[in-house]
């Protein structure tokens, strides 16, 4: 009889590439959880592991409130066996793994699709720092976004978990809130490290040119120089209001958009969660069509950051039909310039017809998981002192933030 | 997601395997009546799993024998119908044993599938010791529960083990050590060892020695012999005047790699081995199918024999996908110690032959049973307490004069 299959020798330099464009993936039987750093590969394994153990454990008809305390942990101690992919010690620990299988369902995202956008190749690092140094990571096939979070934003989740999954259930998953997928904490020679998964903002083909981070407040939103200097800055309020950006996406996109954004900030308020961005990334048709030409069989693409990653100037959207491999979602014929598929980037959204700059905008809240409590504490003092009694700073309550931050959204759009 | 927790369920929990209709399960929930058994089939299913990412090596490296992995499972409130919530589980040297599964022509999925589609049922046998057995549901493989002492003689003999199936190219009489491994549940370490299974998984077995060649002692006792299926010995043999006809060709088949098999086994120091025979009455298992086409479940076999099942084959293994076999029949990639009896044999019988119980040194044993028995039996009386190469020969001559 044939022995299961024989490792793929190329899996190394599969593993290892951060170029996307040209993606010869065979489909992987072996896959080695090979990755430039022993956490990547402790996630590759650990979410492996974990679909694997779901699989095994029947879907329930209804979530029950254990299933919001729960979590699977695992420790493993190998000597002398599988040295050359894995550490030999490290522990995996995800939590409340019901709820976040029904919320992937919810959010039709299947949980082998799911698994090997983590697993079949090593994620890829972000240049980009979050806020407070957080690191990003994008899924191999730019369809996930991986975030280091902090133990506080853990508890913080878990404190929401209850109404975010049962606002969820109301909205049919159909909202602007990220979208929650997996909640992970991993052990590597005693350092212990927070990480959440969501769904990118941005496409996993189509290429961002621009991006804001856009709050509706107006102290300290400005691109420093250092950020202008990067190759796709994160750029904020002002800097939109001064460029005299636009969003043309037409009064029915218009009307949907922010029929969904009120929806979700006035869930964020009722929770008293502030100081969410909306998270703006725009690709340029045109721009895109004559990168694809520049480029065909050249260099490096950096990565972007903050919660979209559209790939670099030189990925996906390139994605030389037919389409990467992969996911069935991505077998489908192939797209043409400024196409996208809307249940893949779920956030797309393009200009209306008859502008002159053909665009795709890709736009959801980021962030939230500050409570106004824990803030209040921290930084009330510190702003005030920095910018004076009268100037409009960020503390306002959650109840003000949404509806500020609701304004300012609502008239940027058209 | 299809929700197959029910037909999952009724699956998972039925212990009869004369109905089997198994469908091919996508969701194994390792439901067992016994918390260890649902902690056997995770591991299994774990380590097969994990080798899967694990590329085949060229070739063994001595690390590869002082190895093992290590997994500890803490789960809260998750996952607890159908697996304890904290557990360990360890497997020894892994991939020595992936190299000697596939060496003994057993691919990995399938061993896996058997270990895990459904529960390994219980034997009602007691091995040496008292030790338990389980066989994997579809009764190809044997699961016995060792001591730490064997498992310390596994690694012992580990090397020169593989080295021996190498150089006999997995054609040979021993034991088929397929995996080890250390289940802790409740605080409580179990040790298990995986063999393939002497007898066959599908015909049935109604008569079963357990021969060493020593006379003192070989006997079935009166408790033994109420059980369904008893042990007899080397006495009983004897005393029954059974007979194992077989025809030359496979007599010297056999022979050669017996005798090949106990040299090593001395060199080893290694004694107190028998040869598990069990025998299959064609005609009488025709006559059972008849009978208990409506009737209740049968009894397990025991001690590393297990064998009923009727045609057309369960399902599962990819090696059974092929059509029903005839009576006596059977498939030699399969049941790889099956021999039929020859043509001038009264009866039309298969024989399962095969060595067992290879674990005891000589020099762990001297110690212990040398002076207990010698008060027992008295100086003059043939004592198993030879050493392990005269044991080999006398073993040898034994089962050369049985086959006669």
């Amino acid at each position: 009889r044939v022995r299961c299959g024989n490792p793929c020798s190329s899996t190394g330099g599969l593993a290892s590439k951060t170029k996307t464009k040209k993606k010869h993936f065979i489909g992987q039987k072996v896959k080695l959880f090979r990755a430039s750093e022993p956490i990547l590969s402790i996630l590759m394994w650990g979410v492996n592991h974990t679909i694997n153990e779901l699989s095994n454990v029947p879907v329930p008809v209804m979530l029950m409130p254990d299933d919001f305390k729960a979590y699977s942990k695992i420790k493993v101690d190998n000597h002398l066996f599988n040295k050359e992919n894995l550490p030999s010690r490290f522990k995996f620990k995800e939590y409340c793994p019901m709820v976040f299988r029904n919320l992937r369902e919810r959010f039709c995202i299947d949980d082998q699709d799911y698994q090997n956008s983590l697993t079949r190749s090593a994620p890829l690092n972000s240049d980009s720092q979050g806020r407070f140094g957080n690191r990003f990571l994008s899924s191999y096939d730019h369809r996930f976004v991986i975030k280091t979070v902090s133990s506080e934003d853990i508890a913080e989740m878990h404190n929401i978990l209850k109404k975010y999954h049962q606002f969820i259930v109301e909205c049919h998953g159909n909202t602007l809130l990220p979208q929650f997928l997996g909640m992970y904490r991993l052990t590597v020679d005693g350092v212990e490290t927070y990480m959440v998964v969501t769904r990118n903002v941005f496409s996993h083909r189509l290429t961002v040119h621009r991006k804001y981070d856009l709050k509706g407040s107006t102290v300290s939103r400005e691109a420093s120089d250092k950020e202008k200097a990067k190759e796709l800055p994160t750029f904020k309020d002002n800097d939109f209001l001064n460029e005299g950006q636009k969003l043309p996406i037409g009064d029915d996109n218009k009307k949907y958009f922010l029929e969904k954004l009120k929806h979700d900030v006035e869930f964020l308020a009722t929770l008293k969660i502030m100081d969410y961005s909306l998270l703006v990334g725009i690709h340029d048709v045109e721009r895109a069509e004559q990168e694809e030409m520049d480029v065909e069989g050249v260099g490096e693409e950096e990565e972007y950051e903050n919660d979209g990653m559209g790939g670099g100037v030189l990925t996906g959207s390139f994605g030389t039909p037919p389409d990467s491999p992969g996911n069935p979602l991505n077998c489908g014929g192939f797209f043409g310039p400024g196409e996208f598929d809307p249940s893949v980037d779920v956030y797309a959204i393009k200009s209306q017809d008859g502008v002159v700059k053909k665009e795709v905008y890709f736009m959801a809240i980021i962030d939230i998981l500050t409570h106004y409590d824990a803030k209040k504490k921290a930084a009330h003092a510190a702003k005030t002192v920095k910018h004076g009694a009268g100037a409009e700073i960020s503390t306002v309550n959650p109840e003000q933030y949404s509806k500020r931050f609701y304004e300012f959204m609502s008239n940027i759009l058209s | 997601m299809a929700s197959a927790s029910s037909l999952a369920a009724a699956i998972a929990s039925k212990t009869k395997t004369k109905k089997k209709h198994f469908v091919a399960q996508k969701v194994k929930l390792f439901r067992a009546s016994d918390p260890l058994l649902s902690v056997l089939m995770w591991g299994v299913n774990h380590s097969i799993n994990e080798l899967s990412h694990v590329q085949i090596p060229i070739m063994l490296m001595p690390d590869d024998f002082k190895a093992y992995s290590k997994i500890k499972v803490d789960n809260h409130l998750f996952n607890k119908e159908n697996m304890p919530s904290h557990f360990k589980f360890k497997e020894y040297c892994p991939l020595v044993f992936r190299n000697l599964r596939e060496r003994f022509g057993i691919d990995d999925q399938d061993f896996l599938n058997s270990l895990t589609r459904s529960a390994p049922l219980n034997s009602d046998a007691q091995g040496r010791s008292g030790a338990r057995f389980h066989t994997s549901y579809d009764k190809r493989y044997v699961i016995k529960i060792i001591s730490s002492e064997d498992v310390a003689e596994m690694h012992n003999i580990l090397k020169k083990y593989h080295q021996f199936i190498v150089e006999c190219h997995g054609n040979t009489l021993l034991p088929q050590f397929l995996g080890i491994y250390r289940l802790t549940v409740d605080g409580d370490e179990t040790y298990m060892i995986v063999t393939r299974n002497v007898f066959s998984h599908r015909l049935s077995v109604y008569k079963k020695y357990d021969l060493k060649g020593s006379t003192v002692a070989r006997e079935a006792s009166e408790k033994e012999k109420a059980k369904e299926l008893p042990t007899y010995k080397d006495n009983d043999f004897i005393n029954d005047g059974q007979k194992i006809c077989i025809d030359g060709e496979n007599k010297k088949m056999f022979l050669e790699k017996l005798r090949k098999d106990v040299e090593f086994l001395a060199q080893l120091k290694l004694m107190d081995y028998s040869l598990l025979v069990g025998i299959h009455d064609v005609e009488r298992a025709e006559q059972e199918d008849v009978e208990s086409e409506d009737n209740e479940p049968e009894d397990e076999g025991e001690s590393d024999g297990g064998g009923i099942g009727t045609p057309p084959d369960s399902p599962s293994n990819t090696l059974d996908s092929t059509k029903p076999l005839s009576p006596g029949e059977f498939d030699p990639a399969i049941d790889v110690y099956a021999i039929k009896s020859n043509d001038s044999a009264p009866r039309k019988e298969v024989y399962f032959m095969a060595v067992i119980d290879i674990l005891q040194h000589y020099d762990a044993k001297k110690k212990a049973a040398h002076a207990a028995k010698t008060v027992k039996h008295g100086a003059g009386a043939e004592i198993s307490t030879v050493n392990p190469e005269q044991y080999s020969k006398r073993f040898y001559d034994f089962i050369t004069t049985i086959l006669s």
